[in-house]
């Protein structure tokens, strides 16, 4: 597994798709800081210290970067294929279940890594426009909403990129639902029950996001859980399928 | 031109993908429904409804990252399967090549909108939330069609940045952040994005009642920002593509 985490991060190392990525992530913070400085009744929203941190980190998660998450799961699984490389792999031989469950590893450690930057440019801006107004308890609350977000969001797409396997060269199909997926989010937060059970929305309750009880706490917690095991299933599967092509192809 | 169109439409014929893109369609129209069916209203206004269904997040989001997603995919495969030389020998200019793609996009987006129109009808006139009224569906239809045509011009350095670009990671980020972009500039300025200013000229002389717009509402100047971001980005998409051999 090892040598699969090293040759994935050495993959990604050539691809521009990490730099795209950073780009986009400060793009994302710089826009709304931008959106931050509109004045309704007189009130400067981003005057105010911490809803810059709060605020990006909600829109982020509810437009942008559950589709990004998919879209990097979705381009490495799917780039063996593309680029033709997976006959050679499975030559080797390299499973196919293990080289996907390696790609999931470093999309997780990348979803984690892109909420720490998202975290690191938001808090600079606050550090910047109003220094005074952060304490260390609240610096230190939203890093653990950043970094829970980017563990919980990567749990509740990856039973979508998990999926990708099995639909050859689908990841714009990885992309469009992941995108809806996260959008509905919007909609689902309106009702309590529905943000307990949606994945998306049982991430801010996880994170701490939203005010939420203990039980709804273990509730979306187990939500994101039930992905997971979902993507786990979805892997085991591709393995034993990939098995018994292979006992019907030695059959023949 | 049209014969470039004929033979893009025939290419895409073998992609489900696009058909089903087409069902996101529906997204809007559904949520503006349980929305309605959640505060059990009924004898909304029809533009309330509507409002929700087609003026809000449709035009806004899914539109614009459908747009976007379907801009990649017309100009990927040309790239990928490394097609641009034989289409240059044969020979298609440039801007016809651009264009024909634009076409193509123009031509969903308008059929994207007929849909959200339709789905907006069945899932506001069908549980009873709005009465049927010939008026408000043609001014739904108008609207629509409206959207659709300036979303489309809209999109087009999204478009141009697909041309450029051999790899479709660059192009979907960009859609990402191009919609994202929209989104939040509308209450700072509505006359810097090209998204921005279409909701400026759907909601002109207050059509839309409840959307409030920061700016005084100036048609010429709405159309001259989508202009020059599509003149810009046509002779950006020429200049790459007259670079590349």
């Amino acid at each position: 597994m090892q040598i699969l985490l090293w040759a994935e991060c050495q993959k990604l190392r050539r691809s521009n798709i990490l730099m795209l990525n950073a780009f986009a992530i400060i793009f994302i913070a710089v826009i709304v800081l931008i959106g931050g400085k509109t004045t309704v009744n007189g009130v400067d929203f981003s005057e105010s210290s911490g809803w810059y941190m709060a605020t990006t980190l909600t829109w982020a998660t509810m437009f942008v970067l559950p589709a990004m998450i998919a879209l990097l799961g979705s381009y490495m699984i799917c780039r063996e294929d593309q680029d033709d490389t997976a006959k050679s792999l499975h030559l080797i031989p390299v499973s196919k279940a293990k080289l996907t469950a390696a790609k999931m590893i470093v999309t997780f450690v990348f979803s984690i890594l892109i909420y720490l930057l998202l975290f690191i440019t938001t808090f600079s801006a606050e550090a910047v426009l109003h220094f005074s107004g952060l304490s260390v308890k609240m610096v230190l609350r939203s890093l653990k909403m950043y970094l829970l977000e980017g563990a919980g969001v990567f749990l509740a797409v990856s039973p979508i990129i998990a999926i990708v396997p099995y639909m050859k060269k689908s990841y714009w199909m990885a992309m469009l639902l992941a995108e809806i997926y996260s959008f509905a989010g919007l909609f689902m937060s309106m009702s309590n029950t529905l943000k307990t059970f949606y994945p998306i929305t049982a991430v801010f309750g996880v994170s701490g996001y939203y005010e939420a009880s203990i039980q709804n706490r273990i509730c979306s917690a187990g939500v994101l859980l039930l992905c997971a095991c979902l993507a786990i299933i979805l892997l085991i599967r591709l393995n034993s399928s990939q098995k018994g092509k292979i006992h019907d192809e030695e059959t023949i | 031109m049209l014969k470039l169109v004929r033979i893009e439409f025939t290419k895409l014929r073998r992609k489900k993908l696009l058909w089903l893109m087409l069902l996101s369609a529906f997204i809007m129209p559904f949520f503006a429904f349980l929305y309605f069916c959640y505060f059990g209203e009924t004898g909304i206004e029809p533009v309330a409804f509507y409002k929700w269904s087609a003026f809000g997040f449709t035009m806004f989001i899914i539109l614009p990252f459908v747009l976007g997603m379907l801009c990649t995919i017309l100009m990927y495969n040309e790239q990928r399967f490394d097609m641009l030389k034989q289409l240059w020998i044969v020979p298609v200019s440039r801007l016809g090549y651009f264009f024909s793609k634009f076409f193509v996009v123009l031509i969903y987006s308008v059929c994207f909108m007929l849909i959200t129109a339709i789905a907006s009808v069945l899932f506001s006139v069908l549980p009873g939330y709005v009465v049927f009224e010939w008026d408000s569906i043609f001014f739904l239809l108008k609207k629509c069609l409206e959207i659709a045509l300036f979303t489309a011009f809209a999109m087009l350095p999204v478009l141009a940045i697909a041309a450029v670009q051999k790899s479709y990671i660059m192009s979907v980020c960009v859609t990402l952040i191009y919609a994202f972009a929209g989104f939040f500039m509308t209450p700072i300025n509505m006359y810097i994005h090209p998204l921005s200013c279409v909701s400026v000229i759907i909601a002109r002389n207050g059509d839309i009642p409840g959307l409030t717009l920061p700016q005084t509402v100036h048609i010429p100047m709405a159309l001259l920002c989508i202009f020059l971001w599509s003149f810009a980005a046509t002779l950006f998409a020429m200049v790459i593509l007259s670079r590349r051999k």
